[in-house]
Formats: structure tokens, sequence, C-alpha cells
């Protein structure tokens, strides 16, 4: 019986000695307040507040279960998985077009499911998102953030010094790829979120899995090409691709790219393809972005399946 | 006892983990890809895209497709040569069902084609779905001169 007392002693103290033992982020956690977010009318602003500002913003309200070590811990590191994808605290130093892309990142978040995770939501229900939230946001975006095509501006294309153009590595070591205008369109995209049309481009190994039916997941070998323009208005009321904004490119290898789930992420923006991210690690971006695709092998395209019908 | 009912029990978690593992389904846009040519010449989706557009009032978007000859156009933005063959894909649009905020090609509307013979001529054709029957088109000098002058998607 003593020894059981001595047992269960031990344990408790050894558990209040652990509370000592804290994340970085519960010594300075003074919540710092988050502007309400400008520019966006009272009742999202709220909704957003609620739901996504404990990990995504540096307003996070600690009830007293998540200080607890260890589960402090699991909490800090969610928080800052959260922050590294969507960081609500940057809101006043970005331009409306970046703003407006955090909202249907968020909301594509929502709708997917993802978000806020159902772990947390379990402990902290007030965050649970119904129906109307998600349509206020929906709706807000629909009728206020909507990108609109620019009108054409005559020869303001100067795409044509292709030749010999000098690009740089993908801070990843990934290359650029220069043919891939030769490969065939898997799909378009029109995006009304960010005022661009789309082509997404495949090689001649995607499009033989496609026609195999061997696209989840998709073979080695596989590469996309994801280009974008800026939509332009013609003169006939049609919207044309304008001047060029970037190239995406999935490669996908297993073994070589296994860390980040199988693909090799790179992307070329502007006429200068100047390559996209600051550090070595910048392809988690992608790959968080790309995360409600994780059941189809992180792609978003459904694909034509293009055949040669003239072949028997 | 004890033996069967771990053994049930491991048999019936390794049920439920094959069970809640998401189904690999291959996903293909089957709707919006010609799969079958009938009275078309050749599938313009094996051709090298060129370029695309919207209609917004129609909710329909485009593709141009080329042949080689064609898609030279791409660099050095020189006129069609002879020899040039150009198809122009409309699909109609629907809201893309993984991402708010686009939208994708749904089925095809029309095919149309534009042959460049070898001294140059052009002849344009209006394909009419579901057997692509060549159709007649009353606006066909008018279909002919908007596909001629759809501005190429240029890259670096």
């Amino acid at each position: 019986m003593k020894l059981k007392f001595k047992i269960v002693i031990g344990i408790l103290s050894l558990v209040l000695l652990a509370q000592l033992i804290r994340p970085e982020e519960l010594h300075s956690a003074k919540a710092q307040q988050v502007k309400r977010l400008a520019g966006v009318p009272e009742e999202v602003a709220k909704v957003l507040e609620t739901s996504c500002f404990d990990c995504h913003s540096s307003q996070t309200s600690w009830l007293w279960f998540d200080r607890l070590t260890p589960v402090n811990f699991l909490v800090a590191s969610h928080i800052r998985d959260g922050r590294k994808a969507l960081d609500f605290s940057q809101w006043d130093s970005l331009a409306t077009p970046k703003r407006n892309a955090m909202l249907y990142f968020a909301l594509n978040g929502m709708l997917s499911k993802e978000m806020p995770l159902s772990s947390y939501t379990a402990l902290h229900p007030a965050a649970k998102l119904d129906q109307n939230d998600i349509d206020l946001l929906r709706a807000y975006l629909l009728n206020t953030a909507l990108s609109k095509p620019a009108s054409t501006k005559s020869n303001s294309k100067g795409a044509a010094q292709s030749s010999v153009m000098e690009v740089k590595r993908s801070p990843n070591g990934i290359a650029y790829l220069p043919n891939y205008r030769n490969w065939k369109a898997i799909s378009t995209t029109e995006r009304f979120d960010n005022g661009t049309i789309r082509i997404i481009f495949g090689n001649p190994v995607a499009v033989k899995a496609i026609h195999e039916g061997k696209t989840n997941p998709w073979p080695d070998g596989t590469i996309f090409a994801k280009t974008a323009w800026k939509q332009e208005q013609g003169k006939d009321g049609s919207v044309y691709a304008g001047q060029f904004v970037q190239v995406e490119f999935m490669i996908k290898d297993v073994k070589q790219y296994a860390g980040t789930k199988g693909w090799g992420w790179a992307r070329w923006k502007g006429e200068n393809l100047l390559p996209y991210g600051k550090t070595v690690k910048f392809d988690s971006e992608c790959i968080s972005c790309h995360r409600p695709e994780r059941d189809h092998d992180y792609v978003f395209t459904t694909p034509f399946d293009i055949k040669d019908l003239n072949k028997k | 006892m004890r033996l069967i009912f771990t053994a049930g029990l491991f048999a019936l978690m390794i049920l439920l983990m094959t069970g809640c593992k998401p189904n690999s389904v291959d996903r293909i846009n089957t709707g919006a890809s010609i799969t079958s040519i009938s009275r078309l010449p050749e599938n313009p989706l094996e051709m090298i895209p060129m370029a695309v557009s919207l209609q917004p009032q129609r909710k329909t978007m485009s593709t141009l497709y080329g042949n080689g000859i064609a898609a030279k156009r791409l660099k050095d933005d020189a006129d069609y040569a002879a020899g040039s063959v150009l198809y122009l894909v409309t699909w109609k649009g629907k809201a893309d069902p993984d991402w708010f905020g686009a939208r994708i090609p749904d089925r095809v509307m029309a095919i149309e084609s534009v042959y460049f013979d070898q001294n140059g001529q052009k002849s344009y054709t209006f394909f009419k779905g579901p057997a692509w029957n060549s159709g007649l088109d009353l606006k066909k000098e008018e279909r002919l001169s908007i596909i001629l002058s759809i501005p190429v998607a240029k890259s670096p």
C-alpha cells in the first residue's frame, strides 16, 4: 500500500517538475493583440479571428490545458507550422492581391475540411465553423475580392528574348526546363481569384500515365509545368493570356524527392524567370498548399485524356 | 482464449486501417476530353497548345492548338505559314471542385479548324458534336479572322 502511494507521489512530482520545461512560445505568451483585419467587413474578420488566429497569427489564446507540459509542446509546434503556412499578423504589410490570395487560401482550407484542424476544434469548440461562416467568406470573396482582367495594351508583350537566357536554379537545386511548350496541355484553368489564366502542360510520361490510368500515384518521370498569364481583356469581349506571370514545375521522383512528398517543386517568375524562394526549404510552402490533394498524389489538376485517335 | 482474442483484435485493426485508407482513384476529366474523333481528321488535344481564352458572357473557355508549323508563331510572332493547321477547342467551363477561385473545362462545345494549304489558302471548318460532323457556319469569315488574330500565350 505504501509502495503504491510512493509511486503515485513520484509520478505526480515528475509531472509537476515537467511543468518547468516549456516551449519558448509560452515564455513569451503575451498574446499580442492583432488588429482587426483592415478592409474586410467586420463579420468576415470575426470569423477568421475566432477560427484561425490561434494558430495563424501572433494572437494565440492559450487555454489552461494547452499550457500543460507535454501538451504545450504539441500546441507550439502546431502554431509554428500554422504561421509558416499562413500568418494574419502580416496583414497590414500586404498589398490587396496578397491579402485576397490569403483569404482564398483560408477559404479553400475550410472547404476541403482541412481547417480548422479537427484535433483543435475538439478542444476549442468555439473555433468550429458552420456553413454560415463559410458562406459569408465565400460571398465576400465573390462580390468584392475578384480580380478583373486588364484591358489590352498594344504590344506590351516582350517575351521574345527567349533565345539564350541564363536561368538560375531554384533554391532547392532544381534546374529550369525550357522545353515544356512542346508538351501537351492536360488542362487549362481560369483563376478568378487572382486574375490569371493557365495552361498545365504534361510531359510524355504524364500523358502516357493518364492514358494507362496510372495517375494515383503518378509514375517517376512525370513532370507538370503550370504556366500563368495575366488575364487581358480583348476588344471582342473575350479574355486572353496577357503578360507572362510564372511557370511552376512538379517533377516526380519518389527517391530523389522523398523529403518533399515524392515531388520536386520549383517556380520561375516573370519575363526574367527569376527562381522563387529564399531558402532551400521554400518548397514547404508548395506542399502546404497542395496538402488537401494528398489523396491524389498532391496534384490539383484533373487531366484530359489525350489519345491518338487515329491509331487503332 | 486470450490468444484468439488478440488475434481477432489484430485482424480487426488491420481491417480498419485498410478500410479507412483513402481510395486511390485515378482522376481524369473524361467529359472534357475528346474521346472519339468520328469525322475529325485528328485529335486536336494531341497538338501544341498555343493560346487560351475565356468568353465571360457564354461562360466558355477555349484553347488554340497548332501543328509544328503553326507553333513557330510562339517564338517569332510571324504570320501562320503554308502548311499550318490550327484548332480552336471550346469548352463549357465549370467551377473547379478542388479550388474555390478557379474554373476548369467541363464539356466540349465546339471544335473549329483552319487549314493553310501549300499556297497559303485558308479553309475553315466548324465541327458539330457529338459526331463532329462538319457543320454549316454562316459566320465563316468572321470566325476565321477571330481565330487567326487570337494572341498567342507567350512565355520567355
